[in-house]
């Protein structure tokens, strides 16, 4: 029998046709006619100092986005991040603040916050049936309240001088900040695109009943995945924490939640699982920061910036579907 | 030892061990008994067909034999040993490849992709071996007889009929003694239909046990050596193909023949 079907590389070369039909590339002439627009109108929006800005306000989104995406990519979701990202600041802050360890084992404790976290995500999921967007929107909650409960509703100050240099310091120009992302970027490249647990995040999440019929351990894998959007949603709090240099009870919160999934879903990434890749995830995340300094440097009534969010949700989301609908056969 | 299969008065059964066995399976779920007693011996070598009408229990039997569903009663036995499955990843450790009736395939990646699922290929410990991934896909392809543009072709892209040869593709890449397939040649036109018969047929000359539910009669009778058949959730006979009819399996898939399990109290 003859299949006749056109071959869909997977590794497609650099520059080709189907380059310009990837979602990464939409969003990159999108973000370059911002840039274009805004620069007109202010050209300050060029200095090295405000794309330093754009780069730094990113990488937030970007950390947390690719722990996100990659839950996505398995089928999940994780409404708890916002929160987790304030929670993991705060615990960091508070144990080299007010428990007195030392700053570097105090990063690794925010850390371990945000897995057990993660852990806890993952298993109201798995071991109380209760659907990820609703257990995750529960434990935001929860997570929320405990970083009011450990700080008092106080900020945690002044943390010490060696922490905030990780935050603020800066290499040739490169504000560190992005050099850990890129770093974090790199890993998660790697393991999406070149391990089998990459293969099998998407199995997972592209067809989680043929995943299991095949023996993958699916319920290993997504515990894996929510601990390690637990994880990178302390990280990024941790960063944030050592930028602006304390441990803020309002640093996170519904509005980093919701800007995290908007970046990993202009990103490419699908809501129903098994499609996306960490450079979209990276320019989603660029794309929602430079919208948001572009429209404090063209002096644009804020209100503008959510409805200008919302349009590119929106259209990205409908334009994921309808790829996958021209894409795919459907068969059900 | 158990006698393989209390239908033996009417079955000479092939000499040896069976390589998977059911006996007295039962299953239910909540009030509803899918299966009240199974029993059932494949061997090395043949072509194993299992037919009856809808709800006779078919589809539970055989995901009892993929490690989906445990039974509630009843022995499942691999080799002669009695063995518990408690999920797929275990049949599979078993010796026992499936190929679903709703396929299992992630639409989503590419053909070499889905034919290794379960047993990705590594380099070393952590790293993806794309390359051997794709040429393994592509050497079971090419065996098979089956010519795709690329194995790097999405399965989301494929017909039904397609997408049904590489879940069978799938099943042989695994190279387990034992093979399971459920309703194969569903969504299959005539050529393609023989096609399959071919690789099952090959798949026994290699001395494989392979099981198969189907509907389709004429496919049956073409290349089954022994056929069971199921009704309302039991194991009514097996039969030599030679020896038998498609009157008597019809009736029997029926009711009209209530003959059978002779030696069953």
């Amino acid at each position: 029998m003859t299949i006749m079907t056109t071959p869909g590389p997977i590794r497609r070369p650099f520059l080709s046709a189907e380059a310009f039909l990837r979602p990464e590339t939409t969003l990159i002439l999108v973000i370059l006619a911002i840039g274009v627009a805004t620069a007109l109108r202010n050209p300050n929006f060029l200095n090295v100092g405000n794309l330093t800005d754009i780069g730094r306000a990113a990488v937030i989104y970007f950390v947390m986005g690719c722990g996100a995406s990659l839950l996505m990519i398995g089928g999940g979701l994780d409404f708890s991040v916002g929160s987790v990202f304030t929670l993991g600041g705060i615990a960091a802050a508070w144990l080299m603040q007010i428990a007195g360890v030392p700053w570097p084992l105090a990063i690794i404790g925010g850390l371990v916050v945000g897995v057990i976290a993660g852990y806890i995500n993952s298993q109201v999921i798995a071991r109380l049936h209760v659907p990820p967007i609703i257990a995750t929107l529960g434990t935001y909650f929860i997570f929320t309240g405990l970083c009011v409960q450990i700080t008092g509703g106080q900020d945690i100050v002044p943390l010490p001088v060696g922490f905030q240099y990780i935050g603020q310091g800066s290499l040739l120009g490169v504000p560190f900040v992005v050099i850990y992302a890129i770093v974090i970027g790199l890993i998660f490249w790697f393991v999406l695109e070149r391990t089998p647990f990459g293969v099998e995040i998407r199995a997972v999440g592209g067809n989680r009943k043929a995943a299991l019929a095949n023996g993958l351990k699916v319920a290993r894998l997504e515990m894996a995945l929510y601990v390690v959007g637990g994880a990178t949603a302390a990280l990024a709090g941790i960063i944030y924490t050592a930028r602006v240099g304390s441990g803020q009870v309002a640093a996170g919160g519904a509005n980093v939640t919701l800007s995290v999934v908007t970046a990993v879903l202009i990103g490419g990434i699908s809501l129903l699982g098994g499609l996306g890749s960490i450079t979209g995830v990276a320019v989603g995340a660029i794309l929602l920061s430079e919208i948001d300094n572009a429209l404090v440097i063209a002096a644009v009534p804020p209100q503008y910036n959510t409805i200008v969010v919302g349009v590119i949700l929106i259209a990205a989301v409908a334009i994921d579907h309808i790829r996958r609908e021209r894409l795919y056969r459907i068969r059900r | 030892m158990i006698v393989p299969s209390q239908t033996a008065k009417s079955v000479p059964a092939p000499s040896g061990t069976p390589s998977l066995e059911l006996v007295a399976i039962g299953k239910s779920f909540g009030q509803v008994h899918a299966l009240t007693r199974v029993d059932f011996a494949a061997f090395p070598g043949e072509v194993h067909f299992i037919v009856g009408d809808n709800g006779a229990g078919k589809s539970t039997t055989l995901k009892i034999l993929a490690g989906i569903y445990q039974p509630d009663s009843g022995e499942l036995r691999i080799n002669g040993t009695q063995t518990i499955m408690r999920d797929p990843s275990e049949a599979h450790l078993q010796g026992i490849a499936v190929v679903h009736q709703d396929l299992a395939l992630v639409e989503c990646l590419d053909i070499a992709t889905n034919m290794a699922l379960g047993a990705i290929p590594r380099r070393g410990r952590f790293l993806l071996d794309r390359a051997r991934m794709e040429s393994d896909a592509a050497k079971v392809l090419a065996d098979l007889k089956i010519r795709v543009g690329s194995v790097r072709t999405q399965i989301g892209l494929l017909s039904g009929g397609e997408r049904q040869i590489i879940a069978i593709a799938r099943a042989v890449r695994m190279n387990r003694p034992i093979i399971l397939l459920d309703e194969p040649t569903a969504a299959l036109g005539v050529r393609e239909t023989g096609h399959v018969g071919e690789i099952l047929e090959e798949l026994r000359n290699q001395g494989k046990t392979v099981i198969c539910i189907s509907h389709d009669l004429e496919f049956v009778f073409t290349h089954a050596e022994r056929i069971t058949v199921m009704r309302l959730g039991n194991t009514v006979a097996t039969r030599l193909r030679n020896e038998t009819s498609r009157d008597e399996i019809v009736g029997m898939i029926t009711g009209s023949i209530v003959a059978a399990k002779e030696g069953v109290q």
